[in-house]
């Protein structure tokens, strides 16, 4: 029999919905399935490392971030102007419901921790040492002015669609979250 | 029952349990053996689930109140 395959796409930067398609994602992992996690929009802000509003302007000019995967040219006062109202990070993500202004997220993580249940942060992490291969899509990358250093996790790989349509077909699962 | 290796996720909820197996599986070798000890309402469900596609094999498993101790044959 060969291996079966899954597919998790996580459009939603909501805490919950995040959480979701991770506690799945690492599910299928140790059940022997090879997942592929596709990341559009905002879900890459669980993966995004938490950075300063002044910082952007200065890494703008970065040579570092001069990846491969972006159009340098076509960027304007757009892209930090994103990244300032949208700074992401995994300890900071909003809650589709009950957010309160902050204190849902806050609450949720302590019912999450008394509970002895895994966090968002920790559940990425395993997912990333139980061989999920994490997938961005290209455009996202290069219309939201991110980098490949912005992200805390390792061996992240940056594709178009015709590879995500051909990921799906394979799979036996696919989610869009 | 002695066994080659010994998992304890007393205390832990629903994916860590199997994820500490998964982990623990990986490294080991055919033929040996490994005892999970855990206390989540839904543990030896999620344990049972995890061998139930004939690549594992449970040996013996125990129960003392709410906690369940599995042996699992690689």
């Amino acid at each position: 029999m060969d291996k079966k395959k899954a597919t998790i796409l996580l459009q939603s930067g909501d805490l919950d919905k995040a959480l979701c398609a991770f506690i799945f994602a690492n599910g299928y992992a140790s059940l022997g399935i090879e997942v592929k996690m596709w990341f559009m929009l905002w879900g890459y802000n669980c993966l995004k490392k938490r950075r300063s509003i002044f910082s952007v302007f200065n890494r703008r000019t970065d040579p570092v971030r001069e990846s491969a995967y972006r159009v340098l040219e076509t960027d304007n006062i757009l892209q930090p102007m994103v990244e300032m109202l949208n700074r992401g990070g995994v300890q900071h993500l909003p809650m589709s419901k009950l957010n309160l202004m902050g204190i849902g997220p806050f609450l949720f993580d302590k019912m999450l921790k008394k509970k002895s249940i895994m966090g968002l942060e920790e559940l990425i992490r395993s997912a990333d040492e139980l061989g999920v291969k994490f997938k961005m899509c290209q455009i996202c990358f290069d219309a939201m002015g991110i980098s490949v250093d912005d992200l805390i996790v390792p061996n992240v790989e940056v594709k178009g669609v015709a590879e995500y349509a051909k990921d799906t077909m394979e799979a036996h699962v696919n989610l869009f979250i | 029952m002695t066994t080659d290796r010994e998992i304890n996720v007393v205390g832990r909820a629903c994916p860590a349990p199997l994820i500490s197996l998964a982990k623990e599986v990986r490294i080991m070798q055919k033929g040996q053996t490994v005892r999970i000890t855990g206390n989540d309402p839904i543990f030896e469900e999620s344990i049972v689930q995890f061998c139930c596609d004939g690549t594992h094999e449970i040996l013996e498993t125990s129960r003392e109140g709410k906690t369940v101790s599995i042996v699992i044959k690689v």
